[in-house]
């Protein structure tokens, strides 16, 4: 979720919403095929657990320190390819190690298509009836705060009940960030594109890696 | 698989720093954001319910498969 324009007020042409909502669609779609492919090489190369980790932390970096200087810049692109990339690569062998499961494709294939199918069906909710859910904010920020609380204690506790919920919690509040960053979009609350597109991919990933924790834990 | 201990703290830190990050503006959010009207909430929980819904479908199509 971005921090700026905090409470939009559609101030912003139809033309202009278009054009934000299609250059979205475009680099997400071209980030997630990068991201994508940089995970396969990743596999491919057998990169070690603490690399991938590395990895995923330089992007969050980018994201929290690099992306707010250059994103309205071309540069801002060049960032999301190497945030989306590194994420990709951090993902790696988490993949690996589910894939090598005995029902490991399955589980892999489930979660992407499931991650597919609720991403596309609250899109499409929201851009056919261009409803704002800018009102979900407060909620959405408080049940972050809380799910990654619930996150920091389970680094330590490991209590498998918990990890669930996380997983669970991060998948409703990731899918309520789709309804609320969409919906930004199109009423003119959200004008930035490299924005926009970290925002969504971030849902995404999100849904991804925890719904796949999920069916990776009701498998067993 | 158990992570690493460096890698459990860095971790915590990281999602830490976020939370910091974070009580300000959801602070705001809460305050100034806009509210919305019971219909608009009812319509929300029908739309995360239809996610808890396929995601329960989803881990009985994995066990049975």
């Amino acid at each position: 979720m971005s921090n700026s324009t905090p409470f939009p007020k559609s101030s912003v042409g139809a033309l202009e919403t278009n054009k934000v909502l299609r250059n979205t669609y475009s680099l997400l779609a071209m980030t997630m095929l990068f991201s994508a492919a940089m995970a396969g090489l990743s596999m491919f190369l057998n990169i070690p657990h603490g690399v991938a980790f590395a990895c995923s932390l330089v992007a969050i970096g980018l994201v929290w320190f690099v992306l707010p200087r250059v994103e309205e810049s071309s540069m801002g692109i060049l960032v999301v390819f190497a945030f989306t990339g590194l994420l990709g690569v951090g993902l790696g062998p988490m993949l690996q190690s589910y894939l090598s499961l005995a029902n490991g494709p399955t589980l892999v294939a489930t979660a992407m298509g499931g991650t597919g199918v609720i991403f596309l069906a609250l899109s499409a909710y929201v851009l056919t009836t261009k409803k704002d859910f800018s009102f979900m904010g407060g909620f959405l920020m408080v049940g972050l705060i809380v799910v990654f609380g619930a996150a920091i204690l389970n680094i330590f506790l490991s209590i498998p009940a918990l990890s669930l919920a996380v997983s669970s919690g991060i998948i409703l509040v990731m899918s309520g960030l789709i309804l609320f960053d969409t919906s930004r979009i199109i009423n003119g609350g959200e004008t930035n594109y490299v924005r926009a597109t970290v925002s969504l991919f971030l849902n995404i990933y999100n849904i991804f890696t925890s719904l796949l924790h999920i069916l990776g834990i009701m498998d067993e | 698989m158990d992570m690493p201990m460096w890698m459990k703290i860095t971790s915590a830190l990281v999602m830490g720093y976020f939370i910091v990050r974070m009580i300000p503006t959801a602070k705001d959010w809460l305050k100034n954001g806009p509210k919305g009207t019971s219909k608009e909430w009812l319509t929300t929980s029908m739309l995360l319910g239809g996610v808890v819904l396929f995601v329960a479908f989803l881990i009985v199509l994995v066990r049975s498969s």
